[in-house]
């Protein structure tokens, strides 16, 4: 059931990336953004509500696969650029955004259940779980808007300084305002996944009895968590621009990798599941 | 006054004429305002407006003839008899839809000509010489300028060189608020560019030059502060926009130069625009990490690449104008032919309730009320069936363009039409008009 809402939300992202990407190439119709803004708002929606079937479908299982981790990154971050779009007037941003949670989220379609766990051990059950759960998911869907950000920051210097005044370099944003939004989006990702860090060191006591046992789940996130920690240090010491703009795109690389890798490879991590 | 007035155009342009001669005739302010009373008061002159820029001087009277147009220029400079331009009817309306639409402009599509025309209005309409025709015709001007915008990209791109460095700049730093502008030497672009960057927010601007006293006079035209030229290293630890245009014959600011600069920002971006030649800004600089150069040929490329889009963009705006002016003159011939209709009309009714009357004088007391309001209905009825496919066929004719119909009937029924458009402010045929097929 949660997968047929979800492919009808897909339906909704695929006819609002497509608005997104004309408003891109003509952007003389400011319509075709307004139009793709409601649109996305609407898959925003029925994804929701799928997640939440699915919910109920799986008891919440579904949380702890590597598909439902990635639908609930996808719909968060929709949700967050949803939000952003109120704070800064970044139309353009849309035609880079919701292709890729299209893409993301199109695999997990032709899967007609997730592969879940079998239980989840008692003494997890429990509110911090969800805490960590979201906080986790949010901060890497956040890092997934502050690569996007960063993307475009590459192809827009490239235009710049190469000298080529071409369709890019009239339509994409100011370098200077993809810096400042992708530093944000960076301090902020980096706050929500301490948060989520904090929590699952929390949990890794309750069921291993040590918060810290070089569990490669672990020891992966201490190092993203590091990695954008320096780059929000490295902010204060004038980095700027191309530099960091790589930087972002390497971390979400990183975290990306590091998600699939362990979830794909059977064994390689205790965590998520039984934790045993 | 005799006949029927015409609309006609006399001008001379940056095309036609030298700026010379384009100074001795151009008008502003209260003598403008005099000139088109002056206009107005000659014989057979029933609306007037004059543009004037600094490009072009162009009078548009709707007259009898084209001869106080003319004598508007030769009273003022004697000379201006071999530049000026001649346009009657459907050829002046269409100049003057070109002119709004920036096609006859220096730079094709710039953005300013539309605003002036649209004060030359405000000026005529002010001054009372500007009518019925020259409102609607106005009205239709705009219009048309504003579709020629809104449909065809030919006010996109930037067309000068200052232009283009603003350009540059906005995508860069994005909001120029906060941040310092450097204009290093004298040059006439780089105080342009500088002045256009002020405009849009810079917060300082700091002007620089060898000779100080140039550097006050400078800053003093500019809006910006002078700096002495042995602080050109700080000011680039400041600005984040140089604009470099001084007579050296070598670079003025190094690579080792922008190096230092760059430490002492901590990696802050910072572009350098280089309008001089010979060059003053390595180019090797733009190797630097943040750092962003153009030199004039970059600028001019681009200036040149907008100019190309441009005229490919003016064939489609050519088209919306003439399918402007081809709707203004049917809408216009319509209206010409309705003095005819309502003429007609008016006579016929004239004549049935004068019938209808003499009519109900002989018999009217054998009827009673309801006999009697059946016999003037039936003279009503008569007109109307009679006049109704004249009516169509005026109105069709009209519509297509052929003037001679409402003549011929004006001339078969009778009837003596006096030209509406000519009397001015007389809440006109708009009235009773129907809309005009498009």
């Amino acid at each position: 059931m949660s997968i047929q809402v979800l492919r009808i939300a897909a339906l909704f992202y695929a006819v609002a990336a497509i608005l997104y990407v004309l408003y891109f190439a003509r952007p003389r119709h400011a319509a075709l953004a307004t139009a793709g803004k409601w649109i996305l708002g609407a898959a925003f929606v029925v994804h929701g509500a799928s997640i939440g079937l699915g919910c109920k479908e799986y008891g919440g299982m579904e949380f702890f696969s590597l598909r439902g981790g990635i639908v609930t990154i996808a719909w968060l971050a929709a949700g967050f650029y949803l939000f952003l779009q109120r704070l800064y007037r970044i139309p353009t941003v849309g035609a880079f955004v919701v292709p890729l949670v299209l893409v993301v989220i199109a695999p997990t379609l032709l899967l007609s259940s997730p592969n879940l766990p079998a239980s989840v051990p008692e003494g997890l059950r429990r509110p911090v779980l969800t805490l960590h759960i979201v906080t986790a998911l949010g901060g890497v869907a956040v890092f997934c808007l502050a690569f996007v950000v960063a993307v475009m920051y590459l192809l827009q210097e490239r235009e710049v300084k190469g000298k080529r005044f071409g369709a890019l370099f009239s339509r994409l944003p100011s370098l200077d305002s993809l810096d400042q939004l992708n530093q944000r989006l960076v301090r902020a990702g980096f706050v929500v996944f301490t948060v989520a860090l904090v929590l699952g060191a929390f949990m890794a006591h309750a069921v291993w009895k040590s918060a810290w046992e070089w569990d490669p789940q672990q020891v992966s996130s201490l190092v993203i968590w590091g990695l954008y920690g320096t780059m929000v240090q490295l902010r204060h010491t004038g980095w700027h621009g191309r530099r960091y703009a790589a930087l972002t795109i390497v971390g979400f690389l990183l975290v990306i990798g590091s998600m699939v890798t362990l979830n794909v490879i059977p064994g390689a991590t205790r965590h998520g599941g039984t934790y045993q | 006054m005799t006949g029927k007035p015409e609309f006609f155009l006399v001008g001379l342009s940056h095309k036609s004429a030298p700026v010379a001669v384009r100074e001795k005739v151009a008008l502003s302010g209260d003598d403008l305002r005099d000139a088109l009373v002056g206009l107005r008061q000659l014989e057979g002159v029933a609306e007037a407006m004059v543009v004037s820029t600094c490009n072009r001087v162009e009078v548009y009277v709707y007259a009898d003839a084209t001869q106080p147009g003319r004598r508007f220029f030769l009273d003022r400079a004697a000379d201006a008899e071999g530049h000026l331009y001649e346009r009657s009817g459907r050829e002046a309306v269409r100049h003057l839809f070109r002119v709004a639409a920036s096609l006859d402009s220096m730079v094709v599509g710039e953005p300013q000509i539309l605003g002036q025309v649209k004060e030359a209005y405000g000026v005529a309409s002010a001054a009372e010489s500007a009518g019925t025709f020259i409102s609607r015709l106005c009205n239709r001007a705009f219009a048309t300028a504003k579709r020629v915008r809104s449909e065809t990209d030919i006010a996109k791109g930037a067309g000068s060189v200052s232009q283009v460095a603003v350009e540059l700049v906005e995508k860069i730093f994005g909001d120029l608020k906060g941040r310092a502008v450097a204009l290093v030497g004298a040059g006439k672009m780089g105080a342009l560019s500088a002045k256009a960057l002020r405009d849009l927010g810079a917060d300082r601007l700091l002007v620089t030059n060898r000779s100080p006293e140039r550097a006050r006079a400078l800053a003093a035209e500019v809006g910006g502060t002078p700096e002495p030229w042995e602080s050109l290293n700080g000011l680039l630890a400041h600005a984040d926009v140089v604009i470099v245009s001084t007579g050296a014959p070598t670079y003025v600011v190094t690579r080792e130069l922008a190096t230092q600069a760059m430490k002492a920002r901590r990696g802050r971006s910072i572009c350098f625009i280089d309008l001089a030649v010979p060059r003053n800004v390595d180019p090797a600089l733009s190797d630097l990490e943040n750092v962003y150069a153009y030199d004039i040929d970059d600028l001019q490329k681009v200036v040149a690449q907008t100019h190309k889009a441009r005229a490919e963009e003016a064939i489609r705006a050519e088209a919306i104008v003439e399918a402007e002016v081809m709707a203004f003159s049917r809408e216009r011939e319509a209206r010409a032919a309705l003095p005819v209709l309502a003429a007609l009309r008016r006579r016929a009714e004239e004549i049935a309730r004068a019938e209808a009357e003499r009519t109900l004088a002989h018999v009217g007391g054998l009827l009673d009320e309801k006999g009697r309001k059946s016999v003037e209905a039936m003279a009503q009825a008569i007109v109307n069936k009679l006049l109704h496919g004249p009516t169509a066929r005026l109105k069709e004719a009209a519509a297509s363009g052929d003037s001679d119909l409402p003549g011929a009937a004006a001339a078969l029924f009778g009837v003596e039409v006096q030209t509406q458009e000519r009397a001015r402010g007389q809440a006109p045929e708009a009235a009773s008009a129907p809309e005009p097929q498009r």
